[in-house]
């Protein structure tokens, strides 16, 4: 799958190229048309995401089931929240976890590093890091709909349909949810950048998606410790999961620009970061050729 | 018969012993995916401890036993995946035409197709999964039923994903199945059999083996009940005999893909 759309991304490349081989028009421009390619090749696929959905359906029955066990009054509230908002809540985080798919740039990049791939990718004319970056969002544009419907159908199915909850707001939401998995993106992508280094990252991506899913997806922070909750709050666990999520079981404005906020500041911070490890880490590139 | 029996077992032991070798040739890797593992693991007691702060049981399961439950998950994932690491990508030998190399070797085909590589993350599981017996302290006669559990729940994993591995030999994209199901275990496996109830339950005893790999024996710990010891152990043994004729059956099927496939 990745050979194909490697090989046609650098061939729509060449006709998005001027002469001279310099880019026509916006720099962004390359990474539309590398976005396009990846989207309309996952759209070819998309019957293959639904065979992923069994596993979304495991998880979100099992915590259905556990909280139904957990909540033995009707109209008891856990940390604040009602049963129906608690597992709309988780059924979110986990919509966001799967439907992003985010495993697949990890993988992506470390398979590049370790296997001298990046020999070749990184003389392309773009930035290594935003090419991945603009295939994982043609990945998941396709994905991301699909796990909204099912989450949104399994939901009103089960539990019913969330109360209050505010369609003109949809939008406002959406970017959220745009936002915190391009960050998860760019953290794990940063993870990953540390093979220039070490020969194997992976270990370093399960404790931060084991911190992203325990923290994050399965409980919202206020059922943590009142100690805890701030500190919960300055890690990616706030944008990515716990702010989108939020805003989509409990909307408010002020909480909407809160988050947008730091989003904001968060993917300015990840992408600096990005950039600095990646500009470190291809000095240490040793190719043995082959 | 018995000699060649002695011959397939001691062939096994090194292939293991070799796989393993191979992954400790970089310690640092080695050490690193092996610890990080037990982490890995150790970060769902968070999970655990949030919701007994909430309820003193749940499911009907104390956290004691609750952490049995992980244990004997976290130990039969691993020892499967240590010693039969290959039986999870099945269906990928089948489809590309990978079997070729093993169909050629004087060995036992089944034997020596699953136990050629390893999973080194998978030692991590299986020593946190022993940690825990340590740890939960189900006594002298439990630690020991709790290790007669992990061949037996290994043997589950396995077995299941020979038999949905196997149907490769008739359909495409077995694979994600295989992954999904398994990895479906793994998932109710560690929740309480207390939470769920009419036909789901059913299924998770009788479809997708969480009861028999994981819920039967922790009660079985917990309260030795012989009836439940040995419909486990009976279950396993039929799982395998089961999964071993697909397999069988299904190589009759088999094309090669024609591939050169060196196996170092």
């Amino acid at each position: 799958m990745y050979g194909w759309g490697k090989r046609n991304a650098a061939g729509a490349l060449s006709l998005a190229r001027g002469r001279g081989g310099r880019v026509k028009g916006m720099p962004w421009r390359k990474y539309a048309v590398i976005y396009r390619l990846v989207l309309l090749e996952n759209l070819q696929y998309a019957a293959n995401i639904v065979v992923g959905f069994f596993s979304y359906a495991v998880f979100i029955y099992t915590f259905i089931m556990l909280w139904e066990y957990m909540y033995r009054t009707p109209g008891e509230l856990i940390a604040g929240y009602t049963k129906e908002q608690m597992i709309w809540y988780v059924m979110m985080t986990e919509m966001i976890w799967f439907g992003s798919g985010a495993a697949s740039v990890a993988r992506e990049v470390s398979t590049d590093i370790r296997g001298g791939n990046i020999a070749y990718l990184m003389n392309k004319p773009y930035h290594y890091t935003l090419y991945v970056l603009a295939k994982y969002t043609g990945e998941w544009s396709v994905r991301l709909p699909m796990y909204a419907m099912l989450a949104a159908g399994i939901g009103t199915l089960m539990v019913g349909p969330l109360p209050g909850f505010p369609l003109t707001a949809v939008p406002g939401m959406a970017v959220c949810v745009v936002l915190g998995l391009t960050i998860n993106a760019v953290f794990k992508m940063c993870i990953s950048l540390f093979s220039f280094w070490i020969e194997d990252a992976a270990p370093f991506q399960w404790l931060y998606d084991k911190l992203l899913l325990i923290v994050g997806t399965m409980f919202p922070v206020e059922i943590f410790p009142k100690a805890l909750q701030p500190l919960f709050k300055l890690t990616p666990i706030y944008t990515v999961f716990y702010g989108p999520a939020k805003l989509i079981v409990d909307f408010s404005p002020e909480k909407c620009v809160e988050i947008l906020a730091a989003q904001a500041v968060y993917l300015a911070a990840g992408c600096g970061l990005m950039f600095l490890i990646y500009g470190k880490g291809v000095k240490k590139l040793y190719v043995n050729g082959g | 018969m018995l000699t060649a029996v002695k011959n397939q077992m001691r062939v096994c032991l090194l292939s293991i012993k070799y796989n393993v070798m191979r992954e400790m040739v970089n310690k640092v890797t080695f050490l690193t995916n092996v610890g990080f593992m037990v982490l890995n693991n150790a970060s769902f007691l968070v999970q655990w401890m949030i919701l007994f702060r909430l309820r003193g049981e749940v499911g009907g399961y104390t956290f004691r036993e609750i952490m049995l439950l992980w244990g004997l998950v976290a130990a039969s994932f691993g020892l499967s995946h240590i010693l039969f690491a290959r039986v999870f990508s099945l269906p990928d030998l089948i489809i590309n035409g990978k079997l070729d190399a093993y169909l050629v070797q004087p060995k036992n085909v089944l034997v020596g197709v699953i136990t050629s590589s390893t999973d080194v993350s998978a030692i991590g599981d299986f020593l946190y999964g022993i940690a825990i017996a340590a740890i939960c302290g189900p006594g002298v006669g439990g630690f020991i039923l709790f290790l007669l559990f992990t061949v037996t729940g290994a043997v589950v994993f396995t077995a299941f994903a020979l038999l949905l591995g196997s149907l490769s030999f008739w359909f495409v994209r077995m694979d994600m199945l295989q992954n999904q199901m398994v990895m479906g275990i793994v998932s109710f496996g560690t929740y309480p059999d207390g939470i769920f109830k009419g036909v789901s339950r059913f299924l998770l005893y009788f479809i997708i083996p969480v009861g028999m790999a994981v819920w039967y024996p922790v009660h079985v710990i917990v309260r030795f009940d012989a009836e439940m010891f040995f419909t486990v152990a009976g279950y396993a043994a039929l799982l395998s005999a089961m999964s071993v004729a697909v397999f069988y059956r299904g190589l009759r099927r088999y094309a090669s893909g024609n591939l050169m496939v060196a196996r170092m």
